[in-house]
This record gives C-alpha cells, structure tokens and sequence, in this order.
C-alpha cells in the first residue's frame, strides 16, 4: 500500500498476513472463468443475487488448491470465521456447512483488516441505526453495550445519532435488495468485531490486546512531542563501531552455536538422542569442552553457568575472596526473589557482608557504602545494587582474569570432554534421523519401504546370483 | 441576533457535512463490489470534493465563532459541543478516504479482467450520490484515467485534510480556543435517535412497513381485477 497510514500518535499498522493471504483466496474465487459458482436467493419478493452454497465453496477450494476435502473444510470455515463469506440462513453461526446452506461474500470495506480496526464511534452508529429500525428491540447484550457507549463517548452521542440517522437516509436511496444485502454486511461484520458475549473473538491477540482506544479523543500531540524530544536524547553509537563488535561477537561464538556448527554428539531434535542434553545439564561431573571455553568469553557467562560459579568459588576461596562472590550471589537473590522475604534478606546481607566486623566483610568504597546503609533503613528490592555493582567489577577487573590464567581453570580445560559426533547410519536409506519424531503415519509407511526395499533387494540379489 | 444566525448557519453547515459524510460512507461501503463501476468512483471524487469544501467552512465559522471572548458561557458550551461533532466527523471523512483509497487501489477498474467481489449488491449508487451532492440527477464525465490521476488526487486531498484535524487539534490546545472534548455532554439521552421517529418518520419506520405496505398494495390490486372481472361477467351476461 502505498500510502501512509502513520496516525498520530499511532503506528503504522500492518495487516496481518493470514488476512492478505484470505484477500488473495477470495478474489481469486471471483474470476469469471475459474471462480466460484452463483445461484440466486429467492426471499419472498426479491431475488439476490450471488450467493453461493458450502458445498460448491468446499468443491472449489478442493479444485482450486488441489487439497483434501478435509483441510478445504477447515480453509473454508477460516474464511467464514474471519468474515470473508457470512451465511444467509443463520447469520450467528458462523460455521461452513458442507451442504446446501447458502453463503455470500462481503465486501472489501466490511473484510477483517488489523489496518482499520473497527472503532467505537463507528458501533455506536450501529447500534443507534439498530435501534431505530428495530424500535428499540435490541438483544440484551447490545442494550448493555449501548448504554456502555452512550457513557463512554457521551461528548460526541449527538454526533452518533445525526450519522446514525443520515446514514439510514441514504441507504433508503437504494434498492430494496441491495438494502437488504448491505443490512446482512453490517450485521456480519459486527458480529465478528465485536462478538456477543460467550462467542470467542478471533480478532483476540491474547495479552498483547493492541489498545485501540487512544484515538484522537485525547489530544496526541503533545505525547508525539515528548516521545520526539526522548527519542533525540537517546544514546546513539555509530553503526560502524556497534557492527564491528556484533562480527567480532558472532565470530566468538560461532563454534558454540548448534545451529551453524552442529551439536555434538547429535542434534537431539533429528537424532532421538538425547547425549547432547544431558551432557550438558546445569551440574555434571565432567563439563564439556565447549562449555568451559565460554567461561573465557565473558565475566558473566561464567557467572550464568552453575558449574562456572562451582568453580569460581573454589578458586576464590583459595584466595580468600570469597565473600566478594557470596555477597553477589546473595544481592541476585534479593533481586529476583519473594517480595515477602525482601526486608528479612536485606537484614542477613547486613549482618553478614556489611556491619563492622562482619564475618565475611566486603570491601566496599565509602561512598557506596554509605548510600546502601542509609539505604537499608527503607529496604526494597534495589537497594543493593550500587554495592553488588561494586563488587561486580571489583572480581571482574581483579580475580576474573587471574582466574582464567589459573592451573584450576587450566585442568578444567584439559579434563573437559569433547563428545563424539554419532557416526551417521551407514544404510541411506534408513531415514530414522531425519525425522524429529515417528508418527503412525510415517512408521507405517517406513514399514511398507523398508519392506518393499528389502523385497526389492532380496529380488535383485536373487537376480544378480542368476548371472 | 448575530449570534443567533451563526448558531443556525453552523448547525445547518454541520447537517450538511453530516450528510455528505454518510452518503460518502455509504459510497464506499460499494467499492470493490460488483456496485463498483466508473460512475462510482466519480461519484466518490464528487462527494469527498464537496465534504472537504463543507469541511473548511465549518471549521473557519467555528474557530472565528470560538475564538471571539465576547460570547456568554452557553453559547460557547454550544459551540464547543459543534465543534467536538464536527472533529468526529472529520475523523470518519478522514478514515473513510483512507480506506478508498485503499480499496480503489486493490481494485482497479481499468484492467481486462476485473475481480470485483460479487457481494449480491448490483444496484447503481446515483441516487445516493445526488443526495449527498444536493442535486435531482448526477452528470458523469466520461474519465479515462479514473484509475490513476484520480488516485492521486485523492491521496493529495487526504494529506490535505489529515493536516487540517492536526492544525484543528493545535487550535484547540495552543492558541487558546480552548475545547475540553470529555467537558461537553450530549444533548439527546440514550434512545433519543426513537423519539424523533416523527419527523425521520417514513423513511426509518418505514423498512419493515415498506414491505408490508407493498404486500397491501399488491393484495388491494388482485381485489380490484377481480372485482372487475366479475362485473364485467355481470354486464356480459346481462
């Protein structure tokens, strides 16, 4: 789409690509040559015409795309759910009948779009046009949600029913059957965007539900300014540096990586072997190869990895700095730990790393220590962090490096074991690796090869012996 | 009494955009349908070019008629109120181009083989268009490059009119004409678009009657041919 669509304040929304695709199936359906087949619906008076029957829909999909009459059904009930085609007979059910039920398409303004999604200003024209043609006969949960609105947008309800009223207006201007048609559009594309209660919502994303409702109501300007302003305070790094460190890190890790390198012994996932996880599992009493050499890589892949801490640890007791590792080790817990147990933490932190005369005491500035006393007095979840920052950098800097050059770190390294790659089946034609897991599917035609194979090769045998 | 006459003229400005914007919905509720043709989206251009004209007007009459200090506080209640109806409908002129837009580009007229989605609509939507133009019958100009020149125009007219509700919204906050939208309450209560069924009278009661009325008519005539048959018997064998 070429052109803009960058509200204010909004963002360019995208539509989303299950409903390009639907787009693309339904205006194929209307090629005069290849498309569907239309049949005319006889209401008392007047004829429509257009519409078409599940089965002939389900036929169509099957030709058209060459798939079983099973997935067509699922295609089409796709098709019928996200509103691309709505049904004649029961307007609520919006399920694909394989049968004769009738069926019709909608049209492009009323398709399920995530560009233009359905807005509040527009239900409520609805539902006040509604209200005047069905003289106040509205089903209980539209009442509810008319009322809803009426508070909600109370500042603009004149408005609401002016276009509500001149909207009816204009459609008196046309004929009685595209009346009809352009009722049975409204009222499907409502029934999807804003579905009676009970009926699931497919327009539904789950916990990251867009928030449509900041429109222009409250004045977006001024956010866009503000937004602006941070944006340019922003700390930017030159592309040429910030892509010099990601090669330099991709190089690092390229032997690590399992997808470009491989994992040894064998890629759980294909193989069925699951060596590779366990021999890498948080505590093993021989760490792989790989493993310890990440340890070099970086101060805090030593300190994600278990083992690494382990090992750390024992070396840091042999220097008598340990506690340095124990106080960050404990600030981690206050951080990601139970809310309720955070003032009791803080206590035993200060009891132990902090009072005068601790018994594992940290060497800390005067400054930061200053800072985290006064802040202990109002303990929270944070209120370590200058001081756990401290002693962060204080074995980075000091007992990481000598640690890496350490015989303890140096054993490790040699002790590591370098797993061997499974040998790959020497039979070609053994295809158990490939796949992730046998279904009974596959197993069954597996069985059918293999014994087709072994026909065959105990045929070309019997004929090879022939000569 | 000049404050009077521009309550009037402002009221009667915002039932004409009102209207306008209807019909332009209506209009392009059709595109890409098998209502889609020529005429249509000349009907369009015609109808948004006269929204936009109706649009400008209102909003000059309403920020000069704002902007004065020396209104007293119900009239300017009154004109704020006009003025939040007028930005909504603003906002559904401005999504309803938009969408146009789209949809025209999706489905362009000028191609051997058009897939215009059969949506049981057929009808022509001229008199629609004379509606919302104000006229009995609509003229049409036979335009070849409906598909592109057209297209252009329109993306130019919505730049044009995304910019007026942003220098409309600037208005309102910086220079003093100082409309607090969620401040405005609605004149007419939940279910008063029922009570004036009076004067809406025929034309939204009458749906359901419609039908109704044609079933009498029709049952009235089979009545009359009936009667005159069997008078005409009467007279034949007397």
């Amino acid at each position: 789409m070429t052109i803009n669509t960058l509200a204010k304040g909004g963002c360019h929304r995208e539509q989303m690509a299950c409903f390009r695709k639907m787009e693309k199936v339904i205006v194929a359906m209307q090629d005069p040559d290849m498309g569907m087949k239309m049949r005319n619906q006889r209401l008392l008076i007047t004829v429509i015409p257009h519409a078409m029957t599940g089965h002939d829909i389900i036929t169509w999909l099957t030709h058209k795309y060459r798939i079983s009459e099973e997935e067509a059904l699922h295609l089409g009930n796709m098709l019928v759910k996200y509103g691309y085609i709505y049904p004649l007979k029961e307007p609520r059910c919006l399920v694909l009948r394989p049968d004769e039920s009738p069926y019709r398409f909608q049209t492009p303004y009323f398709w399920t779009s995530t560009r233009w999604p359905a807005s509040e200003l527009d239900y409520a024209i609805y539902l006040a046009k509604k209200n005047i043609r069905k003289q106040g006969e509205l089903m209980e949960y539209e009442k509810e949600r008319y009322s809803l609105l009426h508070k909600r947008i109370n500042h603009t309800w004149d408005f609401v029913v002016m276009q509500a009223r001149e909207q009816l207006r204009s459609s008196k201007q046309r004929r009685k059957a595209d009346r009809i048609v352009l009722e049975c559009q409204e009222q499907a594309y409502w029934l999807i965007n804003r579905p009676p209660p009970g009926v699931n919502n497919v327009l539904d994303t789950g916990l990251e539900r867009p928030n449509n409702f900041s429109c222009r109501v409250t004045l977006v300007s001024n956010f866009i300014i503000e937004a602006c302003r941070k944006a340019l305070g922003r700390n930017r790094v030159k592309s040429s540096i910030c892509l010099e460190g990601f090669l330099k890190y991709s190089e690092q890790y390229l032997n690590h990586d399992p997808i470009m390198q491989g994992c040894l012994p064998s890629n759980p996932w294909i193989s069925d072997d699951t060596a590779h996880w366990t021999m890498n599992a948080e505590i093993v009493p021989v760490p792989t190869r790989l493993r310890v050499e990440r340890w070099s890589f970086s101060f805090t892949e030593l300190l994600n990895d278990a083992m690494g801490r382990k090992e750390f640890m024992t070396y840091l007791e042999k220097e008598f700095s340990a506690e340095n590792l124990y106080f960050w080790q404990a600030c981690e817990d206050i951080r990601h730990g139970e809310n309720s147990k955070i003032v009791e933490k803080v206590e035993d932190v200060y009891k132990n790393f902090l009072a005068p005369g601790a018994a594992r005491w940290v060497n800390i500035d005067s400054k930061t220590m200053d800072k985290t006393l006064e802040g202990i007095k109002r303990p929270h979840r944070f209120v370590m962090d200058d001081a756990q920052m401290h002693i962060y950098f204080l074995m980075k800097k000091d007992s990481y490096p000598r640690y890496l050059k350490s015989d303890l770190y140096k054993n490790m390294l040699a002790k590591a074991i370098v797993p061997q790659e499974t040998k790959k089946s020497v039979f070609p034609f053994m295809r158990r690796q490939r796949h992730s897991s046998p279904s009974p599917a596959q197993t069954a035609t597996q069985a059918a090869e293999e014994e087709g194979l072994a026909k065959g090769a105990g045929a070309n045998s019997a004929a090879g012996s022939h000569f | 009494f000049n404050l009077i006459m521009g309550k009037e003229e402002c009221k009667t400005m915002l039932d004409a955009l009102n209207k306008v914007t209807a019909c332009y919905r209506h209009l392009v509720i059709a595109l890409g349908s098998t209502s889609d043709s020529q005429n249509l989206r000349e009907e369009l251009k015609k109808t948004r070019k006269k929204a936009q004209e109706l649009a400008v007007a209102n909003r000059t009459k309403l920020t000069s008629l704002l902007k004065d200090k020396t209104i007293s506080k119900e009239d300017r209640a009154e004109y704020e109120r006009l003025w939040v109806l007028f930005s909504s409908c603003m906002e559904l002129l401005e999504v309803d181009m938009k969408r146009s837009l789209e949809i025209a580009q999706d489905f362009p007229l000028k191609v051997p083989t058009r897939h215009l989605i059969q949506t049981g609509m057929t009808g022509s939507t001229t008199t629609v268009a004379a509606r919302a133009m104000s006229v009995q019958n609509m003229k049409y100009e036979a335009d070849s490059n409906i598909d592109t020149a057209d297209l252009r125009d329109l993306q130019a007219e919505i730049t044009q009119v995304s910019q007026m509700m942003e220098e409309m919204e600037m208005k309102v906050q910086v220079m003093k004409v100082q409309v607090a939208p969620w401040a405005v309450e609605a004149k007419q209560e939940a279910g008063a678009e029922l009570k004036s069924n009076m004067s809406v009278g025929n034309s939204s009661v009458g749906s359901r009657e419609a039908g109704f009325a044609s079933i009498c008519a029709v049952i009235g005539f089979f009545v009359i041919v009936i009667v005159a048959l069997v008078l005409g018997y009467l007279v034949v064998n007397m």
